[in-house]
């Protein structure tokens, strides 16, 4: 193959792998034309008919990560170990023909070139700095082997997932629903029907209803400095922080497809400098660093002097030594071996858990939860009441940006088992609403705040707690009382009673709630199947 | 002729109706004049109250709702050619047909079938649900239903949320669900079951379902709200799906253990009458409902039978 389709070949590769990867996230959500074939056998299961879990079975980080920490292989491991063993006969070819997120960091590093020039040759010179790669792998890889994987805050498909689910659309989402909803509301008819309109078009996308996420703020933030990060040096990430990166080019020593140095042809014009994506000394009186090249052919494509070939060696031979650092090593190790003791300080898993921090039905025991949990917020995603949020403090600093439910945001729907059944890695184990009804699985229980209950406190009658409570019997009932108003009267109303044993701590009580801001009815997360001991009966 | 693709205002939606009604009562005195007299309009003025039932083992859902629109003297006198008919079932939760949560899927396509025979133009399913609306409209069959027949599952989404003045005694402005106010026919399709407050949801409490904002704070008074909320939305007629009720744990139900059947449909265009009609289904009488007593002190309709026109039909 000529080298220039090669390039090509790339580019096609590059789009077509991130568009198959922003319609996967936009898919991971329940379609408005879903419906059952059958609407007469009861709880039946709502699933989502895409493969949306596709690119983090493809991550061989995240598939690595779980086998060493979660003792379990995730569903699809199979194309994360296909990708290492591509990686060791054709080096860190995914980061320049698959990953999603390499392919945005390409197309903003290129595609107004902040430094020109010398600077330019200078910014793709290979530093110091991209040996924090390894360090990130290993304090990760350690980390998890400890029993606290938090691998996917630095994983690339987890992070970008991650970024673009919970900041970028449901940013982009409010802002546009405000105008469709100020045009919808308008009694101009032309004006009130586009904006329908608009919203019809534009919601599958966007979302059906506003989408917001606790700590959004600081994901979109994080993402819009990783962007800018390019500015500085091109591909900056991928280069000296990405530990996916850092994985794949400790594999590249094997690499059989290798970049031949014709010295005596180079004129030192820098092309292949200017162009080179991976910081991977391409010039031909350099070494070139197998672990640091993305593969993504551009100094070849560039060299007027055909003084670079990639080709396959024929016989196997190691190739560089990845420039790893001992510090970055050692370091790492540190760090790996520290992160699950300092995970454990506040006392979140070995004294008492945050009676907020309600995982999803499904979820495991908390240990065993943050050894497979990517944080990459396809729960979230898909959750259709917006209940599932990344958490900030609820569960320790080990557990930033898992998910949690927020009941005042949304509530767990009780035939509803969608988070468990694209969780990559088994977090939330999959479950069907028949199991979630027989076993039960109690994600929390609900509490009275009598001080604040409309009937308790004398001030309305009111048993919208009961009439949502979704169990068969209800968890809250009701008993006809005499209360004392205001006025020194006597007011018939209906007292609202929590029966733990029926409880699942679903939340819709706390959500529909009609006292606002702070509920009179709240949920816990005490009571919750997946604990032995976070319990309140016998 | 009206344009149909714009709003009606209030005014001209009472004029039109004004205008319909009067024509209607000519045509089906004419009518009844001439053919059999099952369907004849009897008495001008006089509303009715239908119950079908059917009683054969088996029965075609379909039939009996055509049975019960033929007794009042059949769909063409409710729906024109050319009509935008809205239908506001209730399809609150998530729940299968069978926990009588929600109304029969069978029901809404007879309904659906039943406008489009008479010409409709088109026939809008429309209901503000409580759990997610796309969970709703596939676990109660009304996504299926909407696919079989052709007719269109308006999503609620907050475009769709407009304030208007209700002009009730207790509710004033208030987002409205615009698909149901900007419909040429509006039919009623409530489930009857039991209800934790107002003791039984039917016709009138459905509209609850037509209303975004904080509509939960509606149950502090809650027999006003429904009364407040039925002088707002007047369908054409309520046709109240009692196929199988649910006696107890309403209004969201769960279990099958709730659930009787009663193979019953009660049709008539007269709110109030209908949810009397169908109160006694749960072997009340209708005024031990604070809502149907107020709502006929307000001069909504009559619980009183006597001034009905009230026939049975079985299947």
């Amino acid at each position: 193959m000529k080298l220039k389709h090669l390039v090509r070949l790339r580019r096609i590769s590059q789009a077509a792998f991130l568009i198959f990867f922003l319609f996967l996230l936009v898919e991971s959500r329940l379609p408005q034309n879903i419906y059952l074939e059958t609407a007469l056998a009861p709880e039946q299961d709502l699933r989502l008919g895409r493969p949306v879990t596709f690119f983090f079975q493809l991550d061989p980080l995240i598939g690595l990560s779980s086998l060493l920490s979660g003792h379990r292989p995730i569903s699809g491991l199979g194309w994360g170990l296909a990708i290492l063993l591509l990686t060791l006969f054709l080096g860190r070819i995914f980061c320049s023909f698959i990953c999603p997120f390499g392919t945005l960091h390409h197309a903003v590093g290129s595609a107004r070139p902040a430094l020109r020039g010398s600077r330019q040759v200078q910014c793709n010179q290979k530093t110091a700095g991209q040996r924090i790669k390894y360090f990130l792998l290993t304090a990760l890889i350690v980390s998890a082997l400890l029993g606290l994987n938090f691998t996917g805050l630095l994983d690339p498909i987890a992070l970008l997932f991650r970024s673009i689910a919970l900041a970028v659309i449901p940013g982009l989402g409010a802002g546009a629903r405000s105008i469709f909803n100020a045009l919808g509301g308008s009694r101009s008819v032309l004006l009130s029907r586009t904006g329908y309109g608009a919203e019809e078009f534009f919601a599958p996308v966007f979302g059906y209803h506003i989408q917001a996420y606790q700590t959004a703020w600081f994901i979109g933030l994080l993402f819009l400095v990783i962007l800018f990060l390019n500015r500085i040096r091109p591909r900056f990430w991928c280069r000296v922080l990405c530990p996916l990166g850092a994985l794949l080019g400790l594999c590249a020593r094997f690499s059989i497809l290798k970049l031949k140095k014709y010295p005596e042809k180079c004129t030192q014009c820098n092309l292949c400098l200017k162009h080179c994506q991976g910081a991977a000394s391409p010039r031909p009186d350099q070494t070139w660093e197998t672990a640091e090249c993305h593969m993504c052919f551009n100094c070849e494509h560039v060299c007027p002097e055909e003084a670079l070939a990639f080709g396959f060696a024929p016989r196997p031979k190691l190739n560089p030594r990845p420039d790893i650092g001992k510090r970055a090593l050692l370091g790492g190790l540190a760090a790996g071996f520290s992160f699950p003791l300092l995970g454990r300080l506040d006392g979140r898993i070995d004294k008492a858990p945050d009676p907020r921090l309600i995982r999803p039905p499904g979820s495991l025991a908390e240990q065993q939860f943050l050894t497979l949990c990517q944080r990459c917020g396809l729960c979230m995603k898909v959750c259709p009441t917006n209940a599932i949020n990344p958490t900030l403090a609820e569960a320790g600093m080990g557990g930033f940006w898992t998910p949690h439910l927020i009941m005042t945001r949304g509530y767990c729907e009780y035939t509803c088992t969608l988070c468990g059944s694209v969780c990559p890695t088994g977090a939330i184990e999959p479950i069907t609403a028949r199991e979630k009804i027989a076993r039960p699985v109690k994600i929390g229980s609900a509490y009275l705040d009598r001080g604040r209950c409309l009937p308790w406190s004398g001030n309305a009658p009111c048993i919208v707690c009961q009439e949502h409570c979704p169990t068969s019997p209800k968890a809250i009932y009701l008993k006809t009382d005499f209360v004392l108003r205001s006025d020194g009267k006597n007011m018939q109303v209906q007292l609202p009673y929590v029966d733990l044993k029926r409880c699942v701590g679903c939340g819709i009580c706390e959500n529909k709630c009609p006292v606002r801001s702070l509920p009179a009815i709240r949920t816990v997360s005490a009571g919750e199947s997946r604990s032995s001991s976070n319990q309140i009966l016998i | 002729m009206m344009n149909f693709n714009r709003p009606l205002t209030r005014r001209e939606s009472l004029r039109t109706l004004f205008n319909l009604s009067g024509a209607l009562t000519l045509t089906g005195a004419a009518v009844g004049a001439l053919k059999s007299p099952l369907s004849a309009w009897s008495a001008p003025g006089k509303k009715f109250l239908v119950e079908a039932v059917g009683q054969v083992p088996g029965y075609n859902i379909k039939s009996l709702t055509r049975k019960a629109f033929d007794a009042a003297g059949g769909i063409s006198r409710f729906i024109a050619r050319g009509d935008v008919v809205v239908i506001k079932p209730n399809l609150s939760w998530a729940r299968a047909p069978q926990f009588g949560a929600t109304t029969h899927p069978e029901v809404l396509q007879a309904v659906i079938e039943l406008c489009q025979e008479a010409g409709a133009r088109r026939v809008r399913i429309a209901d503000n649900t409580i759990h997610d609306a796309r969970r709703c409209f596939a676990v109660t069959g009304a996504g299926l239903v909407a696919k079989n027949t052709g007719a269109e599952l308006i999503h609620p989404r907050s475009s769709m949320m407009r304030e208007m003045d209700l002009k009730g005694n207790l509710l004033g402005s208030w987002p409205v669900f615009v698909p149901l106010v900007e419909a040429d026919k509006l039919i009623n399709l409530p489930v009857a079951k039991h209800h934790s407050l107002s003791s039984l949801t039917l016709g009138m409490k459905n509209w609850i379902g037509a209303v975004d904002g904080s509509r939960w704070s509606l149950h502090q008074d809650i027999d006003e709200s429904i009364v407040d909320l039925s002088r707002f939305f007047k369908p054409t007629v309520t046709l109240i799906d009692a196929i199988r009720i649910m006696t107890r744990n309403g209004p969201s139900g769960g279990s099958t253990a709730d659930v009787a059947p009663k193979h019953t449909l009660i049709l008539s265009d007269d709110p109030v009458a209908a949810d009397a009609g169908a109160a006694q289904l749960f072997g009340r009488r209708p005024d031990q409902l604070g809502f149907v007593r107020l709502a006929q002190k307000s001069g909504l309709g009559t619980y009183d039978f006597s001034t009905l026109d009230r026939r049975r039909v079985l299947l």
